[in-house]
C-alpha cells in the first residue's frame, strides 16, 4: 500500500467516538504518510468532521489511538504549533478587523510568518482594515486559511475548505495548497463531500461512510488494486470467492463488478477494465452500511 | 493572550470605566457636601443645650442619592452577568474557541489569562465602588451607627469585592457548563441572588455567637454601644428561656416585644403605666428583657468571614470551569 520508508504524519487505530447515542466514528484506522495531500471524502454525516477534530485534539477519542506527527494530540504549544486546523464554520471574531486577526496570530504563536500572511491577503484583495463581519464567505475562508498557513504547520487539517469558495477561487486555492506541499515539510488532510473538488490535487484518499473507514491509501495504489469486470449475466460466486466484491450492478443481460483484486482475474467471460477514482468512490459509497466486505448491492435486477 | 483579552473586552472596560467615572464624580461632590453638613450640624449640636439626639433630627443628603448608593448592591451581580457570563459562553457559542485553541497557546493558558484578567477587573471595579460608598457613607455611619446593618453591611467594606469575584466566577462557570450566553446570564442572576439572600439572612448572624444581655425588671440594663448589629430582643421566661418575637413593622412594642405577645392582663398597662406593666409581667412569670447582638467591634471580623466564604465558592467555581474547559471537547 505504501513504501515502508514513508514516515507517517497521521496514524489512528480503532478510533471510535460517540456523541450520546450517535456513533460518529467507529473503529477508524487510517494512515497518512508525510507529504501527502489526503482527500477525506464521505457523504454528509459520515464522520469527517469528527475525525479531523480528533486529529486536531479538539475532541477526545472514546476509544482507540491517535498519533499525529509522532505524538498524541495535546493542548500543548509544542503540538499546536505544528498543526493547523480550519473548522468548517470558519470561526473568526466578527468584530475584529482582518489586521487584528493577523495581530492575534502573531501574539498567540511562537512561529508566525506575518509577512507571508500580509502578502497573501494583499494578493487576495482582502483589506487589513476591514471588519471580518463585513467580509464575504469566500474572503472569510481565505483569511482563515491564510492565518492557518502563517503558523507554518507541518500538518494542515481542513474541514470542507472549498465549500465557501467559487470555482475559480477553489482551483486557485487548491493549486496554492499543492505548491505549499511541494515546498516540503507539509502534509494536508482536507475533507469534502464532493470528490470532484479534490480529485486533481490529492494523491491520498480516506473514504468514510456511515462512521466507518471504507478506504484509505495512496490513490494510485488504490486504483491499481481495484478493477471493473464487465461480462454476461452469470454466476459470480467464483470471482467473489477469489476477490473482494465491492459493488455489483446486474441487468438482464450484463453484470458489472467492482472488485478489489487478490491476484489476476482469469474468468475469460469477463472483460477487465481499469477503474477511475470517481467510480471507485461511488462503488464504496453505495455499499449499504454495515460490515464489509462481501456485501453487494444489486441495482436494476429483474425479478 | 493578554493582547487578545484586551481586544475582546476593551469595549466592556470603556463602558464600565465611564460608568464608574460618573458614579465617582457624583459621590465625590455630594460626599463632600454631606461631610460638611454633618460637621456643621455636630458643631451646632455641641453648642446648643437642647440638642440631645442629633440622629433623630438630621437627614444627610437627599433620599434619591441614598437610594442610588443603596442600589450599588447590584454591582457585583451586573459584573457577573455582563463580564462573567459571556466570557467563555460566547466563545463556545460562536465557535471562536476553535480558532483560539488551535493557535500556539495551550487551552489552560487561554483560560487562565482570560479568567485572571476578568477577576482582577471585577475586584478592582467592585472595590472602587465599595470604597466610594464606604467613604460617602462615613458621616451616616457615624450618625446612625448603621454600617453593621443588613443593607449597609452589603455595600461597604470588602464584602462587595467577594461578591463580585463570586458573581463573575459563577457567570464563567455557568457559561462553560451551559455553553450559551443568555441562559448563562440568567442562571448567574438566579443563583447569585439566591445565595446572597440565604447567606445574608440565615447564615451571617451565626458567624460568631451573638452576645446576649439580660436585664431583670426594675434593674438598669446595660445597652450595647456603637454600631452594633441587633439580632433579637424579647422577654426572659420563668426558667431563663429567651422568648423573642419577630420584629414588628408597626404597632406598639416594649424592648422589641410586641405588646400583642404579652399576657392579656398586662397589655393595657403598656401605655398607661410601664412600672405596673413590669410587675404584671413578673406576676405572669417573666423575669426580664434580653437583647442579643453582634458587637460593633466584630464588624471587620464579619466582613472578613463573609468575604472568605464567597472567595471559597468563587475558587470552587473556577475549578469547575477549568475541569469543564480542559476536559470537554471543543
Amino acid at each position: 500500500m505504501m513504501a515502508s520508508s514513508d514516515v507517517l504524519a497521521v496514524q489512528t487505530r480503532g478510533l471510535t467516538k460517540r456523541y450520546r447515542r450517535v456513533t460518529a466514528l467507529r473503529g477508524a484506522s487510517i494512515t497518512v504518510p508525510e507529504g501527502r495531500i489526503s482527500a477525506l471524502i464521505g457523504p454528509n454525516g459520515a464522520g469527517k468532521t469528527t475525525l479531523l477534530r480528533l486529529l486536531a485534539g479538539l475532541a477526545r477519542p472514546g476509544s482507540g489511538d491517535v498519533e499525529v506527527l509522532g505524538g498524541r494530540p495535546a493542548q500543548h504549544p509544542s503540538f499546536l504549533a505544528n498543526v493547523g486546523f480550519l473548522a468548517q464554520e470558519i470561526p473568526l471574531y466578527r468584530r475584529f478587523t482582518v489586521g487584528e486577526h493577523v495581530a492575534a496570530g502573531a501574539h498567540l504563536n511562537s512561529r508566525w510568518d506575518g509577512a507571508y500572511v500580509r502578502q497573501r491577503l494583499a494578493s487576495l484583495d482582502i483589506p487589513l482594515g476591514q471588519r471580518v463581519g463585513a467580509l464575504s464567505g469566500g474572503q472569510r475562508a481565505q483569511l482563515a486559511l491564510s492565518l492557518t498557513l502563517a503558523k507554518r504547520p507541518r500538518l494542515l487539517l481542513l474541514d470542507e475548505p472549498v465549500a465557501a469558495l467559487d470555482p475559480l477561487a477553489r482551483r486557485h486555492f487548491l493549486a496554492q495548497l499543492a505548491e505549499a506541499v511541494a515546498d516540503g515539510g507539509l502534509t494536508v488532510v482536507l475533507s469534502s463531500h464532493l470528490l470532484a473538488d479534490l480529485e486533481q490535487t490529492c494523491d491520498h484518499l480516506i473514504l468514510l461512510a456511515a462512521a466507518s473507514v471504507q478506504l484509505c491509501g495512496d490513490i494510485d495504489t488504490l486504483l491499481a488494486e481495484h478493477q471493473v469486470l464487465i461480462g454476461p449475466r452469470k454466476d459470480t460466486t467464483a470471482i467473489e470467492r477469489d476477490h473482494t466484491l465491492v459493488h455489483a450492478v446486474r441487468t438482464a443481460r450484463q453484470t458489472t463488478l467492482l472488485i478489489r483484486r487478490s491476484g489476476p482475474v482469469i474468468d475469460p467471460a469477463f472483460e477487465a477494465a481499469d477503474v477511475g477514482l470517481e467510480e471507485l468512490v461511488l462503488g464504496y459509497m453505495s455499499q449499504p452500511a454495515g460490515p464489509r466486505p462481501g456485501r453487494l448491492t444489486t441495482i436494476g435486477e429483474q425479478q | 493572550m493578554t493582547w487578545l483579552v484586551w481586544r475582546q473586552h476593551r469595549n466592556q472596560v470603556y463602558i464600565a470605566a465611564a460608568a464608574l467615572a460618573v458614579f465617582a464624580a457624583l459621590l465625590l461632590v455630594t460626599g463632600l457636601q454631606i461631610a460638611g453638613q454633618y460637621r456643621s450640624a455636630r458643631a451646632a449640636c455641641a453648642a446648643s443645650h437642647s440638642c440631645t439626639n442629633l440622629a433623630s433630627n438630621l437627614t444627610l443628603g437627599s433620599p434619591l442619592l441614598s437610594l442610588l448608593v443603596t442600589l450599588t448592591v447590584v454591582v457585583p451581580c451586573l459584573l457577573g452577568v455582563f463580564w462573567g457570563g459571556p466570557l467563555v459562553a460566547r466563545e463556545l457559542e460562536t465557535g471562536t474557541n476553535q480558532f483560539a485553541w488551535m493557535q500556539g497557546v495551550s487551552r489552560r493558558r487561554w483560560l487562565a489569562v482570560k479568567v485572571g484578567w476578568v477577576l482582577l477587573a471585577a475586584a478592582a471595579w467592585a472595590g472602587a465602588v465599595s470604597a466610594l460608598v464606604t467613604w460617602w457613607s462615613s458621616p451616616a455611619n457615624a450618625l446612625n451607627q448603621q454600617n453593621f446593618q443588613p443593607g449597609q453591611f452589603d455595600i461597604q467594606g470588602i464584602v462587595p469585592v467577594g461578591y463580585a469575584l463570586f458573581a463573575v466566577a459563577l457567570g464563567i462557570a455557568a457559561g462553560a457548563l451551559i455553553r450559551r450566553t443568555v441562559p448563562a446570564m440568567a442562571v448567574t442572576v438566579a443563583v447569585f441572588t439566591f445565595l446572597r439572600l440565604v447567606i445574608g439572612q440565615d447564615l451571617r448572624s451565626h458567624y460568631l455567637a451573638a452576645v446576649t444581655i439580660i436585664g431583670r425588671f426594675g434593674q438598669h440594663a446595660r445597652t450595647p454601644t456603637g454600631s452594633y448589629w441587633l439580632i433579637s430582643r424579647g422577654l426572659v421566661g420563668r426558667d431563663g428561656q429567651l422568648l423573642s418575637a419577630p420584629p414588628l413593622e408597626s404597632g406598639l412594642s416594649v424592648n422589641g416585644v410586641p405588646v400583642s405577645e404579652m399576657p392579656a392582663a398586662c397589655r393595657p398597662l403598656a401605655l398607661q403605666n410601664p412600672v405596673k406593666m413590669l410587675s404584671c409581667l413578673t406576676e405572669h412569670g417573666y423575669r426580664g428583657f434580653f437583647t442579643s447582638y453582634q458587637p460593633a467591634g466584630r464588624y471587620w471580623a464579619f466582613q472578613g468571614i463573609e468575604t472568605g466564604i464567597y472567595l471559597l465558592i468563587a475558587a470552587a467555581l473556577i475549578a469547575v470551569t477549568a475541569i469543564v474547559v480542559l476536559r470537554r471537547d471543543a
